[in-house]
């Protein structure tokens, strides 16, 4: 066999991973969309898509991303489900949340582990270039937790593939973004049921840019956070012989022998001896390796600790944008666990600043948080916690509390200003 | 994300090189897979008496490489636990043992045929599929040892009921799964707390498709039990499926026995796990059938599975795995 063109699927398996999540006002067509992304790409296994032959126009492909058996018996979907397909480029796995209203809990955990968002719009239902609630929402929260978005304009085979009608809906949301202050926006006119432009293209000769595949092969993902400032929070030290070394996992920034950096919270200066990987020696790992770092100094440093770079700020109090999630409110002068990379400490939330109203996107006055609530905060925590915004170092600027009674997962925070 | 081993240093270290590899944001798809797992090993430090589920299937041999590597130099913090059906093939167990003894770690294996002598467990029959036990003998290892977290090798790509599985699993005392009790899982700022009596299951390969899988055992040339490579087998049709032929699972009197080149997708008890037709003969051959294969692993290989759309939602209700 000739070698040169013998197909070596280990090293075309380099290939970048894309995770993104799925947003949707109810029967905009979400699903439908991620059966036509699953079926056109032809992840879907024979037993899979079995009940789904027949006509083209009959499939129901909105039964592919059908999941659990309590949920089929109430017709609803109550989570987040994850879905994965393949293109030859890339790999992609879809945190799939639920359109309905009450479920801003359910987006916000599948916005925290994506880097794009799909936002599915149903153009026959804008009306008057008016969004509808739950889409503003879906904008509020994946501008929130700093996500790119792109807008699939769905059902356009319902409106002849009206150009107006999708610049009408472009426009809307253009609107909403700018109040928003969202930058990276991509839009794309679909129809998932027929799947134009969804992995194959088609539909009208006006539009000539990517599908919608295509857009997330090349996303405008979050940015790269390689030359950041190095966070490494410490999750475990481990021991060789009288070495310690400081394993966990690079959440911004990157890390190489000789680099001065500092180790917390005390803020020690020190200076990185080795850094391995899997047990071996590496020359320079950055975001998103989990590693192990040997310092040349004997520092003061364990789990729950910091190897930063020589800026790191730590704070006591922060304001921060907290989404609450658990099915019990917020209680005052109720203590939580707050844990921030590797770290829990005990945290009070001193002062509700305002909710934000999703869907006028109004911040009104309020003394109370409760399930699915976005509001403004001031955090007090009992140790001091890095000082990172959550725009700028999104890896240690986010927080979670949880009820430290019930253990419940309360509140997801993204820190924005550190008050001391 | 990128790493440059020490072999790369002195053009590392050059300037240029590493102002051209930094425009670089690819991520490249293995390589993130297996930082997150080990970042998800690495959180089991928080538990008193953790265990690794490992059978010496193909994903448990993944789990542990990747627990290795985790730790190392160090050895990872947990035990190895096995619930052996009594119907498992036996060049797979002998693989396990080997591989328990390479890794030096504690390997604890308990029978679902203990139970049975104990009365926890009764069958319908001799050769019915022991699958469904394995939540009983699961549970009374648990308590033996007082484990709190179990590692499994379990995917999300394996099944609808699974794609809505946490990587952090909250069980109760009796390990059931409840669906609307789950936590939401933020940024890897995983929740591991648990009360008294309730225990966590964890699943580091979440994010892993079955030609992952392959793909790392190909690239980190790991070890597996032959079974998962072509070999003659004698086999009968049934169901559409190929079934294996042994002593505990005999043909049928009309049926015709064939001996044909297969490999196992997967190596679970052998009454309900059927090879598919292969000349695959390492993990790449594999990775390749993966890739242009049409039927997914458990629909091609695990009767029991097929026999209810629901059946895995039900036993992880049951609280197996
Ligand atoms: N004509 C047309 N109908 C669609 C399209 N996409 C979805 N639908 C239909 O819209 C309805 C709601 O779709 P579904 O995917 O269940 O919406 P979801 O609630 O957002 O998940 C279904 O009847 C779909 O068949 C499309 O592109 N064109």
């Amino acid at each position: 066999m000739d070698g040169a063109t013998f197909f070596r699927p280990t090293q075309n398996w380099n290939g970048e991973q894309v995770r993104f999540m799925t947003a949707g006002s109810v029967d905009d067509g979400k699903s439908t969309l991620i059966g036509r992304l699953l079926l056109d790409s032809k992840v879907l296994m024979r037993d899979q898509a079995a009940g789904l032959d027949g006509d083209a126009d009959e499939i129901d492909l909105a039964a592919l991303t059908d999941g659990l058996e309590a949920e089929r018996a109430q017709g609803i979907t109550i989570d987040v489900a994850y879905r994965y397909f393949a293109t030859p480029r890339t790999s992609f796995i879809i945190a799939d949340s639920p359109g309905h209203e009450q479920y801003t809990r359910n987006m916000v955990t599948a916005a925290s582990v994506s880097d794009v968002a799909v936002i599915v719009i149903d153009v026959a239902r804008v009306e008057q270039g008016v969004l509808r609630p739950q889409t503003r929402r879906h904008a509020a929260v994946a501008a929130l937790m700093g996500l790119n978005i792109i807008v699939a304009v769905n059902k356009m085979d319902l409106v002849g593939w009206s150009q107006d009608r999708f610049d009408e809906v472009r426009g809307a949301f253009n609107d909403v973004a700018g109040i928003l202050n969202i930058k990276n926006i991509a839009f794309v006119p679909v129809s998932a049921k027929r799947g134009e432009n969804v992995v194959h293209r088609g539909g009208p000769d006006w539009y000539q840019g990517p599908t919608l595949v295509e857009l997330l092969e090349g996303a405008p993902r979050k940015q790269s956070l390689a030359t950041a400032p190095l966070r490494l929070p410490v999750q475990v030290v481990l021991r060789d012989g009288d070495t310690r070394l400081y394993a966990g996992r690079i959440e911004s920034g990157a890390v190489k022998p000789g680099d001065k950096v500092r180790v917390g919270p005390g803020a020690f200066a020190a200076t990185v001896a080795h850094v391995r990987v899997g047990g071996a020696g590496v020359a320079y790992a950055e975001v998103g390796a989990s590693v192990a770092v040997e310092l040349s100094e004997d520092r003061d440093l364990a789990q729950g600790g910091v190897i930063a770079d020589t800026e790191v700020r730590y704070a006591r109090r922060v304001v921060a944008d907290l989404c609450w999630l658990d099915e019990n409110a917020w209680v005052p002068g109720r203590r939580y666990r707050l844990r921030q990379g590797a770290l829990e400490t005990q945290a009070l939330i001193e002062e509700i600043r305002f909710v934000r109203d999703v869907s006028n996107l109004d911040n009104v006055p309020s003394s109370e948080l409760k399930l699915n609530d976005i509001a403004s905060v001031q955090v007090a925590a009992r140790d001091p916690i890095l000082a990172d915004a959550f725009a700028e170092l999104p890896g240690t600027g986010a927080f979670v509390l949880f009820d430290a009674d019930t253990n419940q997962t309360a509140a997801a925070g993204m820190i924005r200003e550190i008050v001391q | 994300m990128r790493l440059a081993y020490d072999t790369e240093r002195g053009a590392l270290m050059s300037g240029g090189a590493l102002e051209t590899h930094a425009s670089l944001a690819a991520m490249a798809r293995l390589d993130r897979l297996e930082a997150e797992a080990v970042y998800i090993l690495r959180e089991l430090t928080h538990y008193a008496r953790p265990a690794l589920m490992f059978s010496g299937g193909k994903d448990s041999a993944v789990l542990l490489h990747l627990a290795l590597k985790a730790f190392a130099p160090a050895k990872p913090p947990f035990a190895l636990l096995h619930i052996d059906t009594g119907h498992n093939f036996p060049e797979v167990l002998e693989f396990r043992d080997q591989r328990a003894a390479e890794a030096g770690l504690k390997l604890v294996v308990r029978g679902v045929e203990e139970s049975i002598r104990r009365g926890s467990v009764r069958l319908a029959s001799e050769t019915a599929s022991r699958n469904a036990a394995q939540a009983v003998t699961l549970l009374e290892a648990q308590q033996e040892f007082q484990f709190d977290a179990l590692i499994g090798g379990a995917r999300r790509d394996e099944e609808k009921a699974r794609a809505k599985e946490r990587v952090f699993s909250h069980r109760d005392a009796f390990g059931a799964w409840r669906p609307r009790a789950q936590r939401p899982e933020l940024w890897g700022l995983y929740n591991r707390h648990l009360a008294a009596g309730e225990n966590m299951r964890i699943f580091p390969l979440s994010n892993w498709t079955e030609a992952d899988v392959w793909a790392y055992i190909a690239r980190e040339k790991l070890a597996l039990p032959a079974l998962y490579y072509t070999h003659d087998r004698d086999v009968v049709r049934r169901d559409g499926l190929l079934f294996p032929i042994t002593e505990i699972t005999p043909p049928r009197a009309d049926e015709r026995v064939e001996r044909l080149p297969v490999r196992f997708r997967t190596v679970g008890d052998i009454t309900c796990t059927c090879p598919v037709e292969s000349f695959a003969a390492n993990a790449e051959d594999v990775l390749l059938e993966t890739l242009t294969a049409s039927v997914s692993e458990r629909g091609a290989t695990r009767m029991d599975d097929r026999a209810n759309a629901a059946a895995m939602e039900r036993r992880k209700l049951e609280g197996y795995f």
